[in-house]
């Protein structure tokens, strides 16, 4: 176990190794001029391109750049994000905890709803419930996360006042980002915080601006989850093993949750991983349609803006939840089927 | 001889998109107890369809249609009838394992790849004898060798002696609810693999500690299916059903299951229902043999009898198509197609491929009729 897990961390290390060298790569098809403009904010610096061009080293050859930016990243400067006006460490702290509240929120949610529509539905296929669920489900998948997004904030924002969007009301927000030492940002998770800080009002607010993100994720993408647990679900209760319990007298709830489930679940554990580790990186139109500015807003903005330093450390931070996760899945996937050894 | 399963017009069809299939045509059937009976037939002629209407575990999209299945039991020594078709779910269930019970073919599918064999088997014991085995628990707590704590001790007590009554009884539910108290069936399971090893050992499995703490993978194709044997045995079935238990298994593998479940059969089961398209297994093993065809049954008679003097031409066909040393030149090939079960023939549904097709044959079914010597025949040709 310790020899698997440690031979996949190294593994990580090349990977990022690998992505970073893709990336870079790609930004180098920008002329460096084009890359110089990123630092210009009045028309008088314009004159002054072929300095900063000099001064960055926009010029030089490819692996020189690369060699230069893999010294500061592993000397740990990851370099400075102009979309945040701050460093790019600093910034990462303050918008992840943004998008890993929604995601701590929202995946189990996904998981566990998906994983009870899908037994359900794959219980006996072509029932009432069978085709009420796939209905929901193809209707949930289809549907653009965005437009989906807008529909709710208009019913439940503009029209009830229930859910408002963003990450606290402004009275709120004043006092959690104010420096008076009455609010001490611990995790940057309000919800948390709130509670830490003696402060339920906080955590009361923070929870009801989370309640729409998590819907929309949820009804947008625990589709998949119900899709793959249904067909897994049907094709088990066809398996001899289920006749072979049913044959010994075993009652049905047993034989279904206890024999045909646990097998079906094993393919919707990767999905489930892969789907984890996606929203890690940040939901892009459920971030910015109900303005929680995290990971995914911090994302499409600085692509927008090429801003480099904060594009190419989100990608090795990519990397390490993509190898994360596998990881996960890989040591889940042992302690659930005996048939597979981690080696 | 006392009957032990009669069946009667019993028609299960599958609802499929290609239309209905008709699956089981007005089966009839009477089983003896005491006997090895064998069903043979072509594969697809619906055994395993027959023998799973009978335990009532027929897979969607399968429906029994109608058809009556009375069970002789023994219960405290009196002979009790019961309908099987007309039981509740719960009722049949309390019958499925215990009454009757059924091994499979593939017994690298018969088993859950991902539980382990201890709890697959000991399934068996929790689903039916759980009363007994709390009694027996209960007793071992009385012991003065037990040395759990006083309070735990007193709660077990009370536990095991609801369960003793009633293993599903209300408090018992509530406590399965509820974390730490959950654990109270942890004697229960103990004493349900402690049975588990003493069958698996009967069924001479070498090493049965550690097979039950292993999983289907870990073991070779004729432990696995003396593994799912176990599971059929472990409550003493009046009657097992077999469905061709042995014909994915090692030829030398498969002597060894028929030789167990003939040791078996004397100790444990009345009577064991063999179904296979093997007839030298039948010849060696059973003592009355059925054969299907099409959703039909067309003979039924002891197996001396059916194989000096079969009578439906079907059978005869069949026997003549099974290789001899004895005779020489062609083996016979039974002419025609196996009929497709959506729009099966009209009448007899061998009449296609009859040598001895009358204008009768086309239009009515033919009933299973006595000729004589305990031999039963479904064929208008046969007086
Ligand atoms: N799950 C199913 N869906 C549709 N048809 C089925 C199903 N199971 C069995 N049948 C039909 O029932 C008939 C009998 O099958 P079966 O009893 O398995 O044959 P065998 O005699 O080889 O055991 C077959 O012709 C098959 O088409
Ligand atoms: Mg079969």
């Amino acid at each position: 176990m310790a020899v698997f897990i440690s031979r996949r961390l190294i593994f990580l290390v090349f990977v990022m190794f690998g992505v970073s060298f893709i990336i870079f790569g790609l930004q180098m098809t920008f002329s460096p001029e084009r890359r110089a403009m990123v630092f210009v904010t009045t028309p008088q610096q314009a004159k002054d391109i072929p300095v900063l061009i000099k001064k960055y080293g926009f010029d030089q050859p490819f692996y020189k750049q690369y060699f230069t930016w893999l010294k500061e990243v592993t000397s740990g400067h990851l370099g400075y994000s102009l979309v945040a006006s701050d460093s790019v460490w600093r910034a990462f702290w303050r918008y992840f905890p943004i998008t890993l509240e929604l995601n701590i929120f929202s995946s189990p949610c996904i998981i566990l709803f998906g994983i009870w529509l899908g037994t359900k539905a794959g219980q006996k296929a072509n029932t009432f419930t069978d085709h009420f669920t796939r209905i929901f489900s193809i209707v949930g998948w289809s549907l653009p996360t965005f437009l989906f997004s807008l529909v709710m904030l208009m019913i439940f924002y503009g029209y009830f006042r229930l859910f408002p969007p963003s990450v606290l009301g402004d009275e709120l927000t004043l006092l959690v980002y104010g420096n008076t030492g009455e609010f001490v940002r611990y995790t940057g998770m309000f919800t948390v915080d709130g509670i830490l800080n003696g402060r339920l009002d906080v955590t009361f607010e923070a929870l009801k601006h989370l309640v729409m993100p998590v819907l929309t994720q949820m009804v947008v993408i625990c589709a998949i989850l119900m899709r793959v647990m249904r067909s897994g679900m049907l094709e088990e209760m066809g398996k001899d093993y289920v006749i072979t319990a049913r044959a010994k007298g075993v009652d049905k709830k047993t034989t279904i949750l206890k024999h045909a489930r646990r097998n079906a679940l094993i393919p919707v554990i990767t999905v489930a991983g892969q789907l984890v580790a996606a929203l890690m990186e940040g939901s892009i139109a459920v971030e910015i349609i109900f303005n929680r500015k995290g990971l995914g807003w911090w994302l499409a903005e600085s692509a927008m803006q090429l801003d480099m330093p904060v594009l190419m450390s989100l990608c090795l931070f990519i990397a390490i939840v993509f190898v994360l996760a596998n990881l996960t899945v890989d040591i889940i996937y042992a302690y659930v089927d005996p048939r597979i050894r981690l080696s | 001889m006392s009957a032990l399963i009669e069946i009667k017009d019993l028609v299960t069809n599958f609802y499929t998109y290609e239309g209905v299939v008709k699956a089981l045509n007005k089966i009839s059937l009477e089983v003896e107890s005491g006997l090895t009976f064998g069903l043979v037939g072509e594969s697809g002629c619906g055994k395993s369809v027959l023998v799973r209407s009978i335990m009532r575990i027929v897979q969607s999209p399968g429906v029994i249609e109608g058809g009556e299945v009375k069970f002789h039991m023994k219960k405290n020594g009196k002979d009790e009838v019961i309908e099987l078709l007309s039981l509740s779910e719960e009722e049949m269930r309390q019958i499925r394992g215990s009454e009757i019970s059924m091994i499979f073919q593939e017994p690298n599918a018969a088993l859950n790849p991902i539980l382990s064999i201890g709890y697959q088997v000991s399934e068996s014991f929790l689903f039916h004898i759980s009363e007994q085995m709390c009694a027996k628990v209960l007793e071992d707590l009385e012991s003065p060798r037990d040395n759990t704590n006083f309070i735990w001790k007193s709660f077990l007590r009370y536990a095991y002696r609801v369960g003793s009554k009633d293993a599903k009884a209300l408090p018992l539910r509530i406590f399965n609810k509820i974390p730490i108290l959950k654990c109270w069936d942890k004697r229960l399971k103990e004493e349900a693999t402690r049975r588990s090893i003493e069958i698996i050992d009967k069924l001479h499995v070498p090493h049965p500690e550690q097979v039950v703490k292993s999983y289907p993978h870990n073991l070779s194709g004729g432990m696995k299916q003396r593994i799912v044997i176990a599971i059929a045995l472990a409550c003493n079935p009046e009657l097992l059903i077999a469905d061709e238990a042995t014909s994915n298994l090692d030829v030398t593998v498969q002597a060894q299951i028929l030789e167990l479940l003939n040791e078996l059969k004397k100790e444990y089961i009345s009577s064991i229902m063999l179904i296979t398209h093997d007839l030298g297994v039948v010849a060696e093993t059973c003592e009355r043999v059925g054969v299907m065809y099409a959703g039909n049954l067309c003979e039924v008679a002891d197996v001396r009898e059916i194989f000096k003097n079969p009578k439906h031409p079907y059978t005869k066909a069949l026997l003549n198509s099974v290789p001899r040393f004895s005779t020489e030149g062609r083996l016979a090939v039974i002419d025609g197609f196996v009929p497709n079960l959506v729009n099966p023939p009209s009448g007899c549904r061998f009449h296609p491929r009859c040598p001895l097709t009358m204008e009768q044959c086309k239009q009515n079914v033919p009933d299973l009729k006595e000729t004589g010597d305990r031999h039963l025949v479904a064929c208008y040709a046969v007086d």
